[in-house]
């Protein structure tokens, strides 16, 4: 099992984010409503879409007057009903479960493996217990009252049917928060307990920095090296060559001395010094002012972390001007507050692979509590989430139904999401669906220019408004895997707020938004009767 | 003296569906009718005749096929005339998770009712349904009637202006069915409107003014009750109880009148009569229906 942080996945930029979904959701409405009124058009004529008008301002009419006491109501009656329906007997599953972990889990191990398996196991055990029964719950909850028909008293009452979805939700969020709130503190204590003497929960902060690399020649490059590594997350550079990997960080304030961390990987091509690992150095550069600070060379530790310190003041030997000075690393080095480190690798022939999380400025850690209980915060967040959509998918197919559906979708958006869009967008080679099928026919290579005449032209228009489907659908598959945040702590990280947690809760608020809006209508347009 | 009309239902056809939109059941046939304000209004018709079926069109819990719904001036799918409703169901469809005074407590939440005059109001209704026994005990602990009891004290959270009663009487003992009586006479009193089905006709005859009668989703009698029982050919006398010799005098005065005795004893339960009369009329012959008079019609 390898981690290895995410730090710059997506949403650096909140504004691009928001044009995002909002061109996604607008389609997505777009699309429903122009179906819906050429629908009602055809069946009923003109008074069809004046029909479908009256009920988007009535719905408008719904989502302004929200009761905040109603939709209470409706949460209390959710809570009450779980608790009573024995919900929470999950607990003690919990409770059973890390009562006996301790003997499983393997105490042989380096000590720091087990602090990291100690902290995996006990926040998956806190979502995989909370995301069934949650799941579950939400699922069932509408249907199995609309088959008892209890919902006919509470319709019959001044309850729009927003409140109603709106309430199930925040209840069904209500108890998801008590649970995984219980339960992270329960699993906090028991990791406590579970570190041995000689390891310590950490709780690092890093600022990633980018890579660039320079080839054997000193030119820039794109990438470095593939050393024909099965995996290529990582890039290499030759050893005692002009070949480097600069890393730029942005720093702001300047600060007695900052700390660096870093895990390179070596690929040898020869054993090299005996019993000697590969030899590394780092190098201070300031484009600007053209100065090179070379810090001392180190030997890196394989599968592990290499730790330097860089003091405020440096003092080198310039090999341009030939004399030993010392300079400022913020006055001097820092450009434009970014400063950039070249790492180098000294020995001919070996290579160096290094990727740009394995680098980093590590600030000061921060309390062990900090980073687990943002990563128990992800857990809830995924499963409000679920709760969203199980809610919403309930409000149109029975429990069952449902359940698979929010189960699906669940799944794909942990891993299997770039698989799915691939599947949706493998239809694009050689023009559109109908295109490409017409070509396959017509046995025409996808590179002949198709004649120009109305009958194409129909075709590629067709096509045109498939593939916008095609991308509409793409973009509805949501992507949950940032909501699992258990990784940077079990590695002993900080999670991250903008990559984790604000993804996160962007993803959950843009899939909400539809989601009340599909559970009002389809609550409203259907007869609550059991069929 | 114009009465306000609470309800108005314009030629309302119900057809049930199945999930593929095939036609099921004719439920209701172009059924016409109007409640007035204050009125007890009872609907009759044997099981399976479209009465649930009309209240929950009226309700907003079905959509009508075709036909038009005006309920306290307000299309049925309109949510803020339930302000003014309360509905008991014909079973009572409660949480059966929570007790007496949660249930009162959550229904009396979604009128936005302060949490005072949610404590006040359900302690007042459940001494009304008479459940103070059993106020902290969970539904799915009660009995039939207990769950018609507090499925009535539910509809009256809101102090409603219109009742919809489907079968109130169902389920209750002889003595809850009397109260039940009672309290319908006492919201008429206050002015307030009652729809109400029931196979009890007994109960239909105490407490309406105005009835329907309803056989297979169609109308088939509509009027106040008085009316509809007086048989205009015949004259009924209530007596204390005559000797055989007097029973013989007044027979011999009815001779002098050119009328004669039909029938003595004790009265019988006429809506009854009326009730399988019509029944086995519309049997007879199905296409006939209730047709309102010049003066029904508004
Ligand atoms: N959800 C439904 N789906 C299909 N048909 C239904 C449904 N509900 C009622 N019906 C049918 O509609 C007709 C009228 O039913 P309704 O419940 O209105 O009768 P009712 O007069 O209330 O009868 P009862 O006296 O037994 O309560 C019946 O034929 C019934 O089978
Ligand atoms: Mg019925």
């Amino acid at each position: 099992m390898n981690f290895d942080a995410k730090p710059f996945l997506l949403f650096s930029n909140i504004e691009n984010g928001l044009m995002h979904w909002l061109l996604v959701f607008g389609s997505f409405i777009g699309v429903i409503f122009a179906a819906t009124v050429l629908i009602a058009l055809g069946i009923y004529g003109v008074s069809g879409p004046v029909a479908v008008m009256g009920r988007v301002r009535q719905g408008l009419h719904d989502f302004v007057n929200l009761s905040p006491k109603r939709i209470w109501a409706i949460s209390w009656l959710t809570i009450i009903e779980a608790v009573r329906r024995k919900a929470l007997l999950v607990f003690v599953v919990f409770a059973f479960l890390m009562m006996f972990a301790g003997w499983f889990l393997d105490s042989d191990l380096r000590a720091d493996l087990q602090v990291k398996n100690a902290v995996s196991f006990a926040l998956t055990t806190v979502s995989w217990l909370t995301i069934p029964v949650l799941l579950l719950l939400s699922c069932w909850g509408i249907p199995e009252d609309i088959r008892v028909r209890s919902i006919h008293t509470v319709v019959t009452k001044p309850v729009r049917r927003n409140e109603i979805v709106m309430g199930r939700i925040l209840g069904f969020a209500t108890i998801a928060a008590g649970i995984v709130a219980m339960m992270g503190i329960v699993g906090y204590v028991w990791i406590l307990r579970q570190v041995p003497n000689n390891a310590s929960l950490i709780c690092r902060v890093p600022v990633y920095g980018t890579l660039q690399f320079l080839d054997r020649e000193g030119n820039v490059s794109e990438k470095g090296i593939n050393t024909g590594d099965i995996w290529e997350f990582r890039s290499y550079i030759e050893g005692g060559s002009k070949a480097s990997g600069a890393y730029k960080f942005s720093v702001d304030a300047p600060v007695d001395r900052i700390k660096l961390e870093s895990r390179f990987e070596a690929f040898r091509t020869h054993k090299g010094r005996m019993g000697q690992s590969l030899l590394v150095r780092y190098v201070l550069v300031n484009p600007t002012k053209d100065l090179r600070v070379p810090l001392d060379s180190f030997e890196i530790k394989e599968f592990n972390l290499n730790e330097q310190y860089l003091e405020r003041k440096l003092s080198f030997y310039d090999e341009a001007r030939m004399e030993k000075r010392t300079v400022d690393l913020f006055d001097d080095v820092v450009d434009q507050n970014s400063l950039t480190i070249e790492v180098q690798c000294l020995d001919v022939g070996q290579y160096l692979g290094m990727a740009r999380p394995d680098f980093f400025i590590r600030l000061p850690d921060r309390p062990f509590a900090v980073g687990y209980f943002k990563a128990v915060f992800g857990i809830w967040l995924l499963t409000v989430f679920i709760v969203s959509i199980g809610v919403t998918s309930s409000t149109f197919v029975k429990g069952p139904v449902a359940t698979l559906l929010t189960f699906s979708l669940l799944i794909i958006g942990q891993g299997f999401r770039e698989f799915m869009i691939k599947l949706i967008t493998g239809v694009q080679k050689g023009g559109g669906p109908i295109e490409s099928w017409y070509r396959l026919v017509t046995h025409m290579n996808d590179t002949l220019e198709l004649p120009d005449n109305i009958g194409i032209k129909i075709m590629q228009g067709i096509d045109n408004v498939m593939l916008a489907g095609l991308w509409l659908m793409q973009h509805l598959i949501p992507d949950l895997t940032s909501f699992v945040m258990s990784p940077y702590v079990a590695n002993g990280f900080d999670v991250p707020w903008n990559v984790a947690i604000f993804r996160s809760l962007a993803i959950t608020i843009g899939y909400l938004v539809p989601c009340l809006l599909v559970g009002y209508y389809s609550l409203t347009l259907r007869e609550l009767e059991a069929k | 003296m114009e009465t306000q009309s609470v309800i108005q239902i314009k030629n309302l056809t119900k057809i049930y569906r199945d999930f593929w939109g095939r036609k099921k059941v004719r439920a209701l046939n172009s059924l016409s009718l109007d409640v007035k304000k204050g009125e007890v209004f009872g609907l009759l018709g044997p099981n399976g005749s479209g009465k649930t079926t009309t209240m929950k069109l009226l309700l907003g819990l079905l959509f009508p096929t075709e036909g038009e719904i005006t309920v306290l001036g307000k299309p049925a799918s309109d949510v803020s005339k339930n302000e003014w409703i309360g509905y008991l169901p014909e079973e009572s469809y409660l949480y059966r998770f929570l007790n007496a005074e949660e249930t009162l407590d959550f229904y009396g939440r979604l009128f936005d009712m302060s949490p005072q005059q949610r404590k006040e109001r359900s302690n007042q209704l459940i001494e009304l349904v008479g459940l103070q026994n059993a106020r902290k005990r969970q539904l799915k602990e009660y009995s039939k009637g207990m769950t018609r009891r507090i499925g009535l004290a539910q509809a009256l959270i809101n102090n409603p202006d219109l009742i919809l009663l489907d079968e109130p009487t169902s389920g209750l003992d002889p003595l809850g069915s009397r109260d039940m009586k009672d309290l319908i006479v006492k919201l008429k009193n206050e002015g307030k409107t009652v729809v109400m089905c029931s196979h009890l006709l007994a109960d239909v005859q105490d407490v309406c003014d105005r009835i329907a009668i309803l056989y297979a989703g169609e109308l088939k009698e509509l009027g106040r009750v008085d009316d509809l029982l007086k048989e205009q050919h015949e004259t009924e006398l209530l007596t204390s109880k005559l000797s055989p010799e007097a029973v013989a005098d007044v027979e011999a005065v009815l001779a002098k009148h050119n009328a004669k005795l039909l029938r003595h004893g004790h009265p019988t339960n006429s809506l009854e009569d009326l009730f399988l009369k019509t029944v086995q009329k519309s049997q007879e012959r199905p296409g006939q229906r209730f047709v309102p008079a010049a003066s029904e019609k508004s």
